[in-house]
């Protein structure tokens, strides 16, 4: 069980936030891309046989003698799509488990406050996405539960691809969530094509080993993914170096997903990250 | 320890450059990692490692270590000195007579044996020669200890009686001028013959295990009166009075048992009469409760006048033909019975009712006729490839006067021109040969071919009928007369049978005391009776006699004994073979737990 009951009474209390305009299928809190029945004032337009007298504004056809209706928002459902990187290099430290909890916090939540959800895993060059069902209550969470309980991290990691699978089928239109450790090359390209959706937030999970590695000695480090091999002279300055490029790294993320119109979050990995992963979240401004 | 090679310990120097790679190895560890991106750059820092590391002392180093001490001792040759008795060139004398059978002599002699050619080398050449009846040797110069076992154990413990004189003259032919010859002796000394001047650089080991023995020391036949007598004697060679049973089987089969009380160191003999009859295998075998020698306990004969061939003697008859078939075994005069063939010497032979062997007959036999005479003929031709004449050469034979016969049907032998001199044919089926002149009045019979050729014809005339061979001491050889094309096979007395050459004409394996049937074997798989040969063991080596046979030890080996100088290589190299395999097993055949880093 990836949720307990009393983290999901937290989560039920919580919602997804938009930035930008969806396009879902069902009625729901978040403004659409298409005019509606809501009490939100959008633009006239002129009037075409067959649309609703009462939204006439009777106003500016006596002051303008052009007959003009009144368009209004629409308000829809968030379709949600959760990206979960399952490739070789999450098999460490605990940062799949990580990944999957932090899967299964949004998609509850998302669920709970009425979106639509729909889970996927990151493709890699060895193999394909494994792609979810849509659910769209919290009925269906034990179905989506299930589904993110029998992943099993193997193989590469194809960013790029991940980012088009989302903003590249059907025609609706949400924030995404991409949880990886983007360490793959193009994490760069996927970041830019998710932001040109809906939004969404990037939840980046690092192992606390990653985050302070404590390596000494001569290591030949091998790729768990590319089977490259690098030797490495580990002492304090080589250290320091890789602080200063997971630094960079980190930052350049958290560039890079703003500029893309996405949310950054940065997740340690451990049996113990959902609460400050909640908290960070809701400080980013992705969930409130 | 001794070393032939000490400067050879130079080559633990090896481990020199083996600690400097250690210490300029690079011991990496090899992390799997999610990554290397976050270390893309961090190899460029490698070269800044320290070249000359602090030596770690790894058991992989100390096993490595290990293996350079193991080669350098094998190269400096370690061995040490082992007292052996064999010198330069030793020739082991062994004693195969009967007499070593006894208890555990002969096995013990051969464990001594296989304890000498172990340490034959290079420096130590080893050959081998049994005394038994026929000495023989059975290697020579050998340096192979594998070689020298292998003949040890192909020796045979005899029933006969020892030629140690012989054996003694064959391993002293073995002398070599460049190296210096010792004999070691190994025998009970209970020699047939004895030696009268100690034999010089020798030793005399002895095997005298004894214990008490009963013995058939004398076993024999003749004809009763529809019946047949036996005549046994059993000898007690023991300090105990004994009671032993003696159970008379012929061919094979139980017929009767005798019992005899049997004073210490004293014979009993016992006549008895059986149902049995000529040819037939009568045995006597001793019923007790074994004793030290068990080769004497059974004696067997054939009886004789069955499977020989009885001889009839037509015409005048000559010494020499007398003579000559008084010799050949298995012939045997037709007294009161009715012969198997005919000899007739000077006779009509006019009429021809059985195998006759014809000597210039008065009248010939039917299907030949008398053409004239002839003076002094000499022999011009000889058929080649007769087998009756295989090895014989008639060109010097003188004849005074031979008979001129016309035989158109028949095959001349041997011819004096177109005037044949002996002949074969048949008459009536009956196969008959014929010699045209009177061998008294030639020099065949002072020939040294005349009983080869006389022992051929009567096997012609008999169709191959077996003929008793007679009883003789074990190791006697039996002589074989193989009719052409025909391979001899020889029934040994354990019931093995051994296939001799084609043309074999003596078989000379047989130490062991028994019966000895020999079946002629044709191309098409035939099988015609040959001789049946009873070997009998020797009753003097019955008594087990033991006594030190007077030696004069070798001058070249100082004190009693020589030393060898044993390397230790066997076991260095399997030592070192052992540590190779462990160091290979800790470098690559260990199973390593797989260590994951953490780093990205």
């Amino acid at each position: 069980m990836l949720l307990d009951s009393e983290l999901r009474g937290r989560l039920d209390r919580l919602a997804v936030t938009t930035r930008r305009r969806v396009r879902g299928v069902w009625g729901g809190g978040h403004r659409s891309v298409r005019t509606g029945e809501s009490l939100d004032f959008a633009d006239y337009r002129e009037y075409q046989p067959g649309d609703d007298f009462r939204r006439i504004d009777y106003n500016l056809w006596a002051r303008l003698g052009s007959v003009l209706i009144r368009v209004f928002e629409a308000e829809e459902e968030a379709p949600v799509r959760v990206l979960v990187d399952a490739s070789a290099s999450m098999e460490f430290a605990g940062k799949f488990q990580t990944a999957q909890k932090m899967a299964a916090v949004v998609s509850y939540l998302s669920l709970a406050s009425g979106e639509r959800v729909r889970l996927a895993t990151v493709p890699g060059p060895d193999r394909r996405s494994l792609v979810g069902p849509w659910g769209r209550h919290v009925a269906a969470w034990p179905q989506m539960e299930a589904w993110l309980e029998q992943l099993q991290p193997a193989g590469g990691t194809d960013l790029p691809g991940a980012a088009r699978l989302v903003i590249g089928s059907g025609s609706l239109r949400g924030p995404a969530v991409m949880i990886s450790d983007l360490l793959a090359a193009g994490w760069q390209r996927s970041v830019d094509l998710l932001g040109t959706g809906a939004g969404g937030v990037v939840v980046h999970v690092l192992a606390p080993q990653e985050l302070n590695p404590d390596l000494t000695g001569d290591l030949t480090l091998r790729d768990v993914e590319t089977r490259e091999e690098l030797a490495v002279s580990m002492d304090g300055r080589a250290v320091s170096r890789y602080r200063e490029r997971l630094d960079s790294f980190i930052a350049e993320a958290r560039a890079r997903a703003r500029r893309a119109g996405m949310d950054y979050v940065l997740v340690p990995a451990g049996p113990n990250a959902a609460e400050p992963a909640i908290k960070a979240l809701i400080e980013a401004g992705a969930v409130r | 320890m001794n070393f032939l090679a000490p400067a050879a310990f130079a080559a633990l120097a090896l481990s020199i450059p083996v600690l400097v790679l250690y210490m300029l190895k690079s011991r990496r560890r090899v992390l799997e990692v999610p990554s290397i991106r976050l270390w893309s750059g961090e190899d460029q820092f490698v070269a800044s490692a320290i070249p000359w590391q602090r030596l770690r002392i790894t058991s992989l180093l100390v096993v490595q270590l290990l293996a350079i001490a193991v080669f350098a001792l094998l190269l400096a040759r370690p061995f040490f000195r082992q007292e052996t008795l064999l010198g330069p060139h030793t020739v082991l004398v062994i004693d195969t007579s009967g007499s070593m059978a006894m208890g555990d002599r002969f096995e013990a002699a051969r464990r001594s044996a296989f304890d000498l050619v172990a340490d034959a080398t290079d420096e130590n050449l080893v050959s081998i020669v049994t005394a038994g009846p026929q000495p023989r040797v059975l290697a020579a110069f050998s340096r192979d200890p594998a070689a020298l076992r292998s003949a040890v154990e192909g020796m045979a413990v005899t029933g006969g009686s020892d030629d140690m004189n012989g054996a003694l003259r064959l391993a002293r032919g073995l002398a070599t001028p460049d190296r210096p010859t010792s004999l070691l002796i190994l025998s009970d000394g209970g020699v047939t013959v004895p030696i009268d001047e100690p034999v010089r650089d020798a030793r005399h080991l002895v095997f005298d295990d004894t214990g008490s023995n009963v013995a058939i020391a004398g076993f024999g036949s003749s004809p009763g009166e529809g019946d047949t007598r036996l005549f046994v004697e059993v000898v007690n060679h023991g300090e105990q009075p004994a009671d032993v049973d003696v159970e008379f089987l012929v061919d094979g089969l139980p017929s009767r048992v005798e019992t005899l009380r049997l004073d210490p160191l004293s014979a009993g003999r016992r006549v008895v009469r059986i149902d049995a009859g000529p040819g037939q295998v009568v045995t006597a075998r001793l019923v007790h409760g074994g004793d030290a020698l068990p080769l004497d306990d059974a004696a067997s004969i054939v009886l004789e006048g069955g499977a020989g061939i009885a001889v009839s003697v037509l015409g005048e008859g000559s010494v020499f033909l007398e003579a000559l078939l008084s010799s050949l075994p298995g012939v045997s005069p037709a007294v009161g019975v009715p012969p198997d063939l005919v000899v007739i010497d000077g006779a009509s032979a006019a009429t021809i009712d059985r195998p006759a062997w014809l000597i210039a007959p008065s009248s010939p036999p039917p299907g030949v006729t008398f053409a004239g005479r002839i003076e002094n003929p000499v022999v011009t031709f000889q058929r080649p490839g007769e087998p009756i004449l295989d090895g014989l050469d008639l060109s010097n034979l003188a004849i005074a006067e031979a008979q001129i016969v016309v035989a158109a049907e028949w095959l001349p032998l041997v011819r004096a021109g177109d005037v044949p001199l002996i002949l074969l044919g048949e008459v009536s089926g009956r196969r008959v040969a014929y010699f045209t002149f009177d061998i008294a009045r030639s020099n065949l019979p002072v020939e040294v071919t005349f009983p080869i050729l006389g022992q051929r014809i009567m096997d012609w005339l008999g169709g191959g009928r077996a003929a008793v061979a007679g009883s003789a001491p074990a190791g006697t050889p039996i002589d074989l007369a193989p009719p052409a094309g025909t391979v001899p096979e020889v029934v040994l007395p354990d019931g093995s049978v051994q296939r001799l050459v084609e043309g074999a004409r003596s078989f000379a394996a047989t130490g062991t005391p028994g019966l000895y049937r020999v079946n002629y074997v044709a191309a098409d798989g035939t099988r015609s009776p040959g001789p049946t040969a009873v070997r009998q063991f020797v009753a003097a080596e019955s008594a087990g006699l033991t006594r030190p046979i007077g030696t004069v030890a070798p001058d070249f080996v100082v004190g009693d004994t020589g030393s060898l100088e044993r390397e230790w290589f066997p076991w260095i190299i399997g030592t070192l073979l052992a540590v190779v395999a462990f160091e290979w097993w800790l470098a690559y055949g260990r199973p390593v737990p797989r260590r994951r880093a953490v780093a990205a």
